[in-house]
């Protein structure tokens, strides 16, 4: 027992050093056409009627889904599988077999969310579609876990030589979305790795 | 007898019917100021002045957004990722209880750097000065130059023990401890702002002893305004861990709750805008840690 706890406190700021590593470097260009045609189905379907999804479990079988509208958001959750999601989305006019599809393909792709975002260039209302992957990794304990984020943007922006988003191209200053910086992919879409998936 | 009680019902119905402020709030039962005479108000001001003092505010954004307040009191909005919420909260409340208050305190703020509301003494600092019509990608919140300042304003001015190693805005912080609000800071705020009476049970990191929670909510939300204080990470998962830290994260004006079964249906008020939220009866009692309750 005491060699147990002694082998716990020696190893124990090893482990606590350690951060969960994830096993890719390039996992959006290994899983580029998936997940890009994901962000367009659910660009698609956004455009009709507002909402959001979101793997709550790990196995990825439970979907919290925000209906949004100009005076409402309904939040619901449920089994993938369970008839209630079916016939909320006939209820509220959605795309069911469209977003059923949507569904399927976050699940093999391990895209655990995805949401549309307004933001403002001089004043005027821009939109960036953000998802997040849940990628193989190595976790020690006590060590959070790691998501990958990818933000599609409409528009070409700006980054500088580090490839870090920026603000506006005059200004230089470094744009932060949810609190973290995003590093360059395409002029359109960029990366950031986080400890939430939202 | 009889003729002298009508007569004074006859009075009393009178007085009510010519009185708009004694019961015309939508949340309140009895409100200082009505929208007509703030709308009267701000069409009598110059809405194109620069402000030297709020160097960054733009004044069509600042009064446009007055305005959009005014027409839709549930249209504030604290941004994303900011520990606005509860500033939000107290904002949808003061602006249904005295909406001529609240515009002419905004108003003079603008003006001359600052004011006074409810003998409440308003006088920012220059870091909020500059730092009001700067926040971005926090969603609509980005032009919405009054609320930005309101919210800053408020932030700066109230302290609770959550802001003890934070008290100076710097650039961020509006994401930051600087900007946190506790329950007895919410619960401060609200009375102090509203001017009405505020009680609570619960408190920043134990969850009330209330036996039954949808009961109790039931039993007092025709007669008070409700507010919550949630732990808003349940409802909004954002790790997969199942191990976590069980603290309140968010404030919600709470404005209808019904049960089905083991299904509670709760309809509330948060970032500019109605929420309805289906969660078990279980999950209800794990995220609340305060119950507020303000007279109406």
């Amino acid at each position: 027992m005491i060699r147990c706890l002694v082998l716990l406190v020696t190893i124990s700021p090893v482990l606590l050093s350690c951060s969960t590593k994830i096993l890719s470097n390039n996992y959006y260009q290994e899983h580029k056409g998936t997940v890009d045609s994901i962000e367009r189905r659910y660009e698609r379907l956004n455009a009709t009627r507002q909402f959001s999804l979101a793997f709550t479990n790990k196995e990825l079988s439970i979907v919290s889904l925000e209906i949004i509208s100009d005076t409402l958001t309904r939040i619901y959750e449920f089994s993938t599988n369970e008839k209630r999601l079916a016939d909320t989305l006939i209820k509220y006019n959605y795309d069911t077999t469209g977003i059923f599809y949507l569904i399927r393909k976050m699940q093999l792709t391990k895209v655990t969310w995805i949401n549309s975002f307004d933001y403002y260039v001089n004043d005027l209302p821009q939109q960036l579609i953000i998802l997040s992957i849940k990628p193989v990794t190595i976790r020690y304990l006590f060590s959070p876990p790691k998501y990958i984020a990818l933000a599609y943007f409409r528009t070409p922006q700006s980054f500088d030589e580090k490839g870090r988003l920026l603000d506006n191209r005059r200004t230089r200053v470094i744009r932060k979305i949810k609190g973290q910086t995003f590093y360059k992919i395409t002029d359109r879409i960029c990366y950031t790795v986080m400890e939430k998936y939202r | 007898m009889r003729t002298q009680f009508k007569l004074i019902s006859f009075v009393l119905l009178f007085l009510v019917s010519v009185n708009p402020k004694g019961f015309a709030g939508d949340l309140f039962g009895e409100i200082i100021s009505t929208k007509e005479e703030a709308i009267a108000f701000l069409e009598k001001i110059d809405q194109t002045k620069e402000s030297t003092i709020w160097p960054n505010i733009k004044p069509k954004l600042f009064y446009d957004n007055l305005k959009l307040n005014l027409g839709n009191p549930g249209s504030f909005y604290p941004g994303r990722s900011t520990n606005f919420c509860g500033y939000g909260a107290v904002a949808y409340l003061v602006m249904q209880k005295d909406p001529l208050g609240y515009v002419k305190l905004m108003n003079e703020l603008y003006d001359k750097g600052e004011s006074s509301f409810n003998n409440n003494q308003f006088k920012p600092s220059k870091e909020i000065k500059k730092a009001a019509g700067t926040l971005k990608f926090k969603g609509v919140l980005d032009i919405r130059h009054a609320e930005q300042m309101w919210f800053l304003v408020l932030a700066d001015k109230f302290k609770g023990y959550l802001n003890f190693f934070n008290r100076r805005f710097s650039e961020g912080d509006e994401n930051t401890f600087w900007a946190a609000t506790n329950l007895a800071k919410f619960d401060r705020m609200v009375n102090k702002l509203c001017g009405t009476h505020v009680s609570a049970v619960g408190s920043d990191l134990i969850k009330p002893w209330v036996k039954d929670t949808y009961n109790y909510l039931v039993k007092i939300i025709d007669n008070k305004i409700i507010s919550l204080y949630i732990n808003n990470r349940i409802i909004h998962k954002n790790n997969h861990d199942k191990i976590k830290f069980s603290i309140p994260t968010h404030y919600i004006i709470l404005k209808g709750i019904r049960r089905s079964g083991n299904q509670v249906t709760l309809r509330y008020w948060d970032y500019g805008g109605d929420t309805e939220l289906q969660i078990s009866s279980r999950t209800l009692k794990k995220i609340i840690f305060g119950i507020i309750t303000i007279d109406k």
